[in-house]
């Protein structure tokens, strides 16, 4: 249970494909610099989790990926002690793994965790840049090269407070959205190996969908899930059949939006399959 | 996306309690409908705003009064579509703004001039929106005609040659755009009906006194609006209802049934117990509590201001109502609520139990096998939780919503799946439904009191609840939150309002009832009552929901199955704000 965070963007494998829409990049890497710490906000599915990893490449650092969820404990993200036969041994968190080796350590869904585990990050967020671990007693300064990045998804405007003040305040924001639509043919395109023209038919039908207001929507379609329908024609199915499974059934379960959905798809992949 | 029927957002709100006369028929073609009906979200998606599809008439041309675009049935599904997809083109390049329409009136000749221009216009500025199997509708040529609703006007009245539009455009009609925004226009302008006045009136409310943010009160010519809250409440009052024979009350008229003696009275239960069962207005004094209201003009308190009346709600001749399922919604409840408690003697945890490792140590050393579990936890075990569920049965809450079902409907659906959720979790629970009629009359029906069990009599109390009066939400607030006080017995208190949001009454009008609103909340909070306001269904707007719940957790959900997904983190919030502030003031 202590293995919860993976170190990925080891330095040789290619950049992991991310195309900027704006300035996201320079304002990332002159954070990154500064050692200010990031906050992404964006909707699920844009690309927050595949910038980090094209940043951590471009920045030759390792990335410590931790999912938050409500059980999150403090000593889920610095470390706790075992019992290793008749000794106790400390075991590194993840944060604390990352503090130590100067990597990007990248909280996604930040405000899933409970509100006691974010406030550990206020010391390391700010320009102390410390992580205080209580349980051993010493105080860590964050090696160089360290980055807190945490993103979350503003969805519900309530559940929006719930990243404290205090905490978002000590971060630099970065906003992602829907790239456009050029952008996202190609990112389409790319990502699941299909047609340029394929992709721009998927992308229309899934602009179409985000006017929709979330009208009994849960989320609009996200370019992920554009790019998984995608990546079910490349595997030989058809466009209508793809679409149907790889974006009505995650975006609805009600029956009535989910015909309207098919409708749409239907209307939009319409000639594809000829 | 300019529509001419789209209301500048930022007039206050607006409550309709009435109904308007159009209830639309549907026994005929209801196969047609259904086909037709799952265009609705093609329509909506193109048009940038909600848009119903409709039949027409047979070998009617398609046509669109804004709200909704008839097609013709008999054709076929492409035909269909491409039709569809030109109206819906034309509401959003804005092809129908008011004041273009109003100079087709009574011009056909000239609308069909202006549709074959404004129609490819109005397709070839959408083109990257479009579905690319209807690119060749567009007509480059006539489209470059013009870059603009006006431009294209001009055009038709000019006198060059213009070809007659494809049949597949349809036509405009002017008069049914401007007949809806004419009504639309009517209904906004009539004031707050008076009870006792004739219930085929429409009750409108206009919260314009309270225009917070300045924004000019110009209902139908100020573009950019896409659904204000005025503009979205007139479409709902403009489009035709369908209401009859869906398990709900009978359309908002329900509200204006409580008039005068008994002809109402088997829909508002607040009246089958008085004593004398025909009086409406002021109830039975004797046992009512009173409560202060907040003054926000005069910045007091008005002291002993409201009655509340907690009363039997009907129970013999209602039907049990039919709860469905719990909507997903006890994995987030489970573990809401609780105690954190510190556990010994766990196979994981934050720190090693002391004593549990030296006794693990000593039995390893004296050979047996020593018992792993020798770590602390900090694990949520305790139930400690009251939780009283306010439901707001007022007449507006019988509007009907998005999905059709009338809000009412749906807050009593999650109302029963929240209380019998949290019940059969352990917690302390109580369900009351509130309505008001003045200040004296404030009335609360326990449907399960925190010692009830929740049998079918319950179900049958909530099975014969009707929506019906006004919302004094302060003094229902305050009400709850003693009774939970009283009678809760736990330390961690939640009251959760079920509400669309919309404060009204005699003498409270959307500013004050808000004001006082959110002071009862914040009363309730700085006692250690955790507050939380859900809007279910309701079209009220985020920014009305805010200023009538002010910082409690509040959230406004589509439906009853989208709870599950907010209720965990909305509950910890509501308790977190609660405990901040008993810890704060000991």
């Amino acid at each position: 249970m202590n293995r919860r965070g993976d170190v990925a963007g080891a330095p040789g494998a290619s950049r992991p494909y991310y195309v900027p829409v704006g300035s996201e990049e320079n304002v990332f890497k002159a954070a990154f610099r500064k050692g200010l710490s990031v906050v992404l906000k964006g909707p699920t599915g844009c690309g927050k989790t595949r910038f980090v990893e094209a940043m951590a490449h471009d920045l030759g650092r390792p990335l410590i990926t931790v999912a938050c969820h409500d059980d999150l404990t403090t000593a889920d993200l610095v470390g706790r002690f075992l019992l290793r036969g008749g000794e106790t041994e400390w075991v590194d968190g993840p944060l604390t793994r990352a503090v130590r080796d100067g990597a990007i350590c990248y909280l996604d869904e930040v405000v899933e965790a409970r509100q006691d585990t974010t406030v550990v990050l206020h010391p390391l967020a700010d320009h102390r840049r410390q992580l205080p671990i209580e349980r051993l007693g010493i105080t860590l300064d964050a090696a160089p090269g360290f980055c807190l990045v945490v993103s979350y998804n503003p969805g519900y405007q309530s559940i929006l407070k719930d990243l404290k003040d205090s905490t978002r305040q000590r971060m630099v924001a970065i906003e992602f959205g829907f790239p456009p639509a050029a952008v996202e043919e190609e990112i389409v395109a790319r990502e699941a190996g299909i047609e340029r023209g394929q992709a721009a038919e998927l992308v229309r039908l899934g602009q179409a969908i985000r006017r929709l207001e979330t009208g009994g929507l849960r989320e609009v379609a996200s370019t992920r899930v554009l790019i998984a329908a995608g990546q079910l024609i490349a595997e030989g199915l058809d466009p209508r059949e793809a679409a149907r499974a790889a974006i009505t059934g995650p975006l609805s379960d009600d029956a009535a939006t989910t015909r309207g959905l098919v409708e749409m798809i239907d209307v939009y992949l319409a000639d594809a399959e000829k | 996306m300019v529509r001419p029927e789209n209301a500048r957002a930022g007039v206050g709100t607006v409550r309709i309690v009435g109904t308007v006369e159009a209830v639309e028929s549907v026994e005929a073609g209801k196969e047609v409908g259904d086909r037709l009906g799952r265009l609705r979200l093609l329509a909506s998606a193109i048009a940038g705003c909600e848009l119903r599809v409709a039949p027409a008439g047979p070998g009617e041309p398609a046509w669109t009064d804004g709200r909704a675009v008839f097609l013709d049935a008999e054709t076929s599904v492409r035909e269909q579509v491409e039709a569809l997809v030109v109206q819906a083109s034309l509401l959003a390049a804005g092809s129908l703004d008011l004041g273009v329409v109003r100079r087709l009136r009574r011009r056909s000749a000239l609308a069909r001039r202006y549709l074959a221009v404004e129609g490819h216009r109005a397709l070839a500025s959408l083109e990257d929106l479009l579905p690319r199997s209807l690119g060749s509708l567009v007509d480059r040529e006539l489209a470059a005609r013009s870059d603009s609703p006006a431009a294209s006007l001009a055009a038709a009245l000019g006198r060059e040659a213009i070809p007659d539009p494809p049949l597949v455009f349809g036509a405009i009609r002017a008069r049914a755009l401007l007949a809806s925004l004419r009504r639309a226009k009517r209904s906004a302008t009539t004031r707050r009906q008076t009870p006792g006045e004739p219930r085929e009136r429409i009750l409108v409310e206009v919260g314009d006194e309270e225009d917070e943010r300045g924004a000019a009160i110009d209902l139908f010519t100020v573009p950019g609006g896409a659904g204000g809250p005025l503009g979205r409440l007139l479409a709902r009052l403009l489009r035709p209802v369908r209401r009859l024979g869906q398990g709900g009350a009978p359309g908002a008229d329900a509200a204006m049934k409580w008039t005068r003696g008994g002809a109402g009275g088997d829909r508002s239960f607040a009246f089958t117990t008085g004593a004398t069962g025909s009086v409406p207005g002021p109830a039975p004094e004797e046992r009512g509590t009173t409560y202060p209201e907040w003054d926000v003009h005069g910045r007091r308190y008005r002291e002993a201001w409201c009655t509340v009346h907690e009363v039997e709600p009907r129970s013999e001749e209602a039907e049990p109502f039919a709860a469905s399922n719990g909507y997903g919604l006890r994995r987030p409840l489970a573990r809401l609520g609780m105690g954190l408690d510190s556990c010994h003697r766990q196979a994981q945890g934050d720190d090693i139990d002391i004593d549990a490792a030296i006794e693990a140590r000593v039995e390893a050393m004296a050979g047996t096998p020593p018992d792993d579990a020798v770590y602390l936890d900090s694990l949520r075990r305790r139930r400690d939780l009251s939780v009283l569920v306010l439901l707001d049965v007022s007449g507006s809450t019988g509007e009907a919503s998005a999905s059709r079902q009338t809000v009412h409907e749906q807050q009593r659906r999650v109302a029963a799946a929240l209380t019998r959720v949290l019940h059969e979790l352990g917690d302390r629970v109580a369900l009351y439904a509130f309505h008001s009629r003045g200040r004296s009359a404030v009335q609360l029906a326990p449907v399960k009191r925190f010692d009830d069990d929740l049998d079918a009599l319950v179900m049958r109390r909530l099975g014969g609840l009707a929506p019906a009066g006004y919302s004094r939400l302060g003094a229902a607030i305050r009400h709850g939150a003693a009774v939970l006080k009283d009678r809760g017995a736990t330390s961690r208190r939640l009251l959760v309002v079920l509400s669309d949001g919309l404060a009204f009454d005699h003498g409270y009008e959307p500013e004050y009832g808000a004001a006082d609103a959110r002071r009862a909340l914040a009363e309730a909070r700085s006692e250690g009552v955790g507050c939380l306001c859900l809007g279910i269904g309701a079209n009220t707007e985020a920014d009305a929901l805010r200023r009538v719940f002010g910082s409690a957790a509040h959230a406004t959900l589509p439906g009853p199955e989208h709870l599950n997904r907010v209720v965990g983190p909305l509950f910890r919030a509501a308790l977190r704000s609660a405990e901040v502030k008993r810890r704060g003031s000991p």
